[in-house]
């Protein structure tokens, strides 16, 4: 498959990396040789120094003739005028990410094939639906629905005192609503198997079904926290305002932020909810007038990474339970995961790993980047003959790092154990280590 | 700068205008073969002298006088409502049927401006062609004068965006359409629409053609002069009573959002509208209290008690002035919650008068503002219009000309307790007049004593009333000096 990439700042680094990885031919074009010069010698793709609006510079890159072209421009006029431009040589799709929510209503879709954008991306929303998410379910730190809700895999951080902590798995008992499907202990991703335990400080990711959250909330001792009814965000940048746009009505939201002419942009943007404070959100005193200490979540969103990992620190300290950080700089993200900051975001890899999911070939209709666990979440269609059916699972030799979380045969969700056999025309969820996607594609085709 | 010429030349094309509506007027006496025609040809004549004479004087301006500031739009208007005063009482003064030029001038301002209060103190010995006449004033004041003549003629070419500056109520300007004049041609569409179904539902009612077509013009003009002296009293029919105040009602609501709404199909506008809550809002809220204290306080029963609230809140909110019984015979505590009404007022881009939904929205929500403050004191506070932040300077002038009202009201409350009234009457009469309501409270009746009133009084409310129909400003810059300076 060959896709053009318009644009290497981070969502487009990142989303190369990704692909180049996944044997396709990538090129990446900008303006810029700065940014090119690294990619080109670190990864496997063809770099162009041109800009992504010049026809000559789509030419030379082979828009024309591309499979995919994807405009991650910082500029959204631009990746519009991209995409229209790669279209009208020839590219087969095209994808451009934008900044406005208008653009992304369904009834707006049309506008946009008509003028050769087969899809958008706005990766400030995606980031805010997380946010919001988060905020929905506190104690879960992140959370994803497969199969449109019927299983939901989520990542929970073990804090002393849990049901579940230092007893080997297989000692909980066969008839457990929910599989573990991976833990995170410091950098380390595990797959477990029976005879591993959970340690205090652990990320658990589960995975289950609705109906059983209440039992996991109970396991992992997350019951007496209370749920999020006031949040304050400091810092109104897009995905504030997106999140303030998101947030269910039940919750009452502060947004801090520095600039007073912000202030007054934002208070145009949000709705009478949400109170704008013009305020330093580091500045405890602020904070306190403003109640933190009734507050049940705190998220930074400052353009400013170390910022927001300080500022939900200090939140922490006057008894937040829910904090959530911006973090831009990836290296910052194992840090701050360390330094037991509730949710990261980072909104490039978000916007990555959409973009990612959108290409990926076979029968794969969703993969997820975890940012902290060095892994990806799949779901394939078992196909008729397929390797996966011939055996019960704890038979077939899947590679090391692979775990089947669970499947959906005819509409109904079923958790997946050693005896369970697969059939063709499951649905099934499939947890692996970065990179195995291609590998256990075929265990499925 | 000011520009005489084109002034003078505008305002001698409206004197045309307002002596052909005379003629047309005069056409009533032929056919009903009363004695008001010779009144009606002379002050025809009259204004139409006048108007060639100003048409003359300023034909010949160069072309740098052929411009049209911010400065000619105002004094254009303010000028245009006294110099149609002033033709427009002719008929009355000519035809001795006022014989007093004072009362003939005040009748004809309580006109125009919508107001409402009469002077005359049997109408029903009146002629048909004055009533008809009177009626007109208030149809045409409704609008505006200026608004209803580059509405209906669009002959001036230059400056109708200063002069609809200058008239158009409410601080909110929402064009319909690109181009001015189109956008008055829908709005006057629109009143036509109201003005024509009120006369029918009125015929319908069993009220004769002339006192319905008078009525429908003063009920879409929320004016309030009616042809009987009971008012709506005399016909003693609840059906017309409702009907009234459903077009009073309607007559109160922003022209562009009725527009939206019956003729581009934007239902839901209405219900979104801020404005419009607000004003339905405050309807409900007031006609409930007066409802209670009319149940309670007097022997009414529930339905009377309904009936007479809503009719006299509608009636005073959207500035009116219709009665149906004399409300001062009940008690003083529901006189003083509808001497609050006076100050409401409908919705901006409507013909009533007031303070307006709007304005007081926009307080409202600025005081609550004020009490988060000192909770918050770092928050910034916005206040939300339809959704969309108001400007600081939008709110500031909100405030300023409530400030602004409020000191009339006060002044003109002292006025008329010098001149001689009673402290309910004058204060009544002075909120009245700056609102163009046209009704008082006090122990002497709804209606104004104007008939003990000095010819001074008389003449210090028609420039209230033309104060209150500008919407303040729109006169009281004339009196600053710095409009006046050169540059």
């Amino acid at each position: 498959m060959k896709i053009v990439i318009a644009g290497a700042g981070n969502v487009g680094t990142h989303l190369a990396k990704l692909l180049s990885g996944e044997n396709q031919d990538i090129t990446l074009l900008d303006d810029s040789e700065d940014r090119l010069s690294q990619m080109g010698s670190s990864f496997d793709l063809l770099t162009i120094q041109e800009s992504p609006v010049s026809i000559m510079g789509l030419k030379e890159a082979g828009a024309g003739s591309a499979d995919l072209f994807v405009a991650v421009t910082p500029d959204e006029s631009r990746n519009i005028v991209a995409c229209q431009l790669a279209h009208s040589l020839g590219a087969k799709k095209t994808l451009a990410r934008v900044d406005n929510y208008e653009y992304l209503q369904a009834r707006n879709m049309e506008l946009f094939q008509k003028t050769g954008i087969d899809s958008l991306i706005y990766p400030e929303m995606l980031a805010a639906r997380d946010i919001v998410a988060g905020m929905k379910v506190s104690w879960i730190r992140q959370w994803w629905e497969f199969a449109g809700g019927a299983l939901v895999m989520m990542g929970v951080k073990i804090r002393e005192g849990a049901e579940i902590l230092n007893r080997p798995l297989n000692s909980l008992g066969p008839d457990q609503p929910f599989h573990i499907v991976a833990i995170m202990r410091e950098e380390n991703t595990i797959i477990p198997n029976g005879n591993d335990s959970i340690l205090a400080g652990d990320l658990v990711y589960f995975m289950t079904m609705k109906k059983h959250i209440a039992h996991i909330r109970r396991i992992a001792g997350k019951q007496e926290l209370p749920d999020i009814r006031d949040v304050i965000i400091m810092g109104g940048s897009r995905i504030a305002v997106r999140a303030a746009q998101l947030v269910p009505d039940y919750i009452n939201l502060k947004i801090i932020e520095s600039d007073l002419a912000r202030c007054h942009r934002l208070t145009e943007l949000v709705d009478s909810r949400v109170m704008i404070i013009n305020g330093d959100g580091r500045d405890p005193s602020l904070l306190q007038s403003e109640g933190i200490s009734h507050t049940e979540a705190f998220v930074a969103l400052t353009d400013n990474s170390e910022t927001n990992i300080l500022a939900c620190l200090a939140a922490k300290r006057f008894g937040v339970t829910k904090t959530i950080a911006e973090v831009e700089n990836i290296d910052y993200i194992n840090m701050a995961e360390r330094l037991d900051i509730g949710t990261v975001i980072n909104k490039k890899k978000i916007a990555a790993s959409h973009i990612y999911q959108m290409m990926l070939d076979a029968d794969v209709t969703n993969v997820k980047c975890l940012t902290f666990a060095n892994a990806d979440v799949a779901e394939f269609n078992v196909m008729e003959g397929a390797r996966i059916t011939r055996y019960p699972i704890k038979d077939i030799s899947l590679p090391k790092g692979v775990t089947i979380g669970g499947l959906i045969r005819n509409g109904e969700a079923i958790l997946v154990t050693g005896t369970t056999q697969i059939q063709s025309g499951d649905h099934v969820v499939v947890f692996c280590l970065e990179g195995m996607i291609k590998t256990i594609e075929r265990y499925f085709n | 700068m000011i520009h005489p010429k084109i002034i003078s030349r505008i305002i001698g094309v409206l004197l045309l205008i307002e002596a052909g509506l005379m003629l047309l007027c005069g056409l009533m006496p032929l056919f009903m073969r009363e004695d008001d025609l010779f009144a009606f040809m002379a002050s025809a004549l009259i204004a139409g002298v006048a108007g060639m004479g100003l048409l003359l004087f300023g034909k010949k301006a160069r072309h740098e006088e052929n411009i049209m500031t911010r400065r000619d739009g105002y004094i254009v208007v303010a000028i245009t409502w006294v110099v149609f005063s002033v033709f427009g009482c002719m008929p009355y003064f000519l035809s001795r049927y006022i014989p007093s030029f004072t009362d003939a001038y005040f009748e004809t301002m309580s006109g125009f401006s919508t107001t409402g209060s009469t002077i005359i103190p049997d109408v029903e010995i009146i002629p048909h062609g004055l009533l008809f006449w009177r009626s007109l004033t208030q149809w045409i004041g409704g609008l505006g004068i200026v608004f209803f003549t580059v509405a209906v003629l669009p002959i001036f070419g230059v400056g109708e965006v200063q002069l609809f500056a200058a008239e158009a109520t409410g601080p909110a300007r929402n064009k319909l359409h690109p181009r001015i004049s189109v956008s008055g041609r829908w709005i006057l569409t629109v009143y036509l629409l109201i003005t024509a179904s009120c006369a029918a539902c009125l015929k319908l009612c069993g009220m004769g053609l002339f006192d319905s077509v008078n009525h429908a013009l003063c009920t879409a003009a929320t004016g309030g002069f009616s042809t009987r002296n009971a008012s709506i009293a005399y016909y003693a029919s609840p059906t017309i009573e409702y009907v009234i105040t459903l077009f009073m009602f309607l007559s109160g609501i922003n022209y562009g959002l009725i527009f939206f709404v019956a003729f581009k199909g934007r239902i839901s506008k209405i219900f979104t509208d801020t404005e419009f809550r607000w004003y339905l809002s405050i309807i409900l809220v007031f006609s409930l209290i007066v409802g209670t204290g009319l149940f309670l306080g007097t022997p009414n029963n529930a339905g009377d008690s309904i009936r007479n609230a809503i009719f006299h809140v509608v009636s005073i909110i959207t500035t009116t002035g219709f009665t149906i019984t004399d409300y001062t015979t009940w008690p003083p505590f529901i006189w003083m919650i509808l001497g609050l009404c006076m100050y409401a007022g409908g919705c901006g881009g409507s013909t009533s008068g007031g303070i307006k939904s709007i304005r007081i929205a926009i307080l409202a929500k600025s005081m609550r503002n004020e009490v988060n403050r000192i909770l918050h004191p770092n928050a910034v506070l916005p206040v939300r219009v339809n959704g969309k932040v108001i400007s600081p300077q939008a709110r500031q002038s909100v405030l300023t000309f409530f400030i602004f009202f409020l000191a009339l009201v006060f002044f003109g409350w002292f006025f008329y307790i010098a001149i001689g009234l009673d402290i309910t009457d004058a204060y009544g009469t002075s909120i009245s007049c700056l609102s163009n309501v046209g009704l008082t409270i006090g122990y002497h009746g709804c209606n104004i004593p104007w008939d003990n009133m000095p010819a001074i009084g008389k003449w210090f409310s028609t420039l209230l009333m033309l104060v209150g129909r500008l919407e303040v400003f729109a006169v009281l810059l004339l009196f600053s000096p710095s409009f006046w300076k050169r540059y």
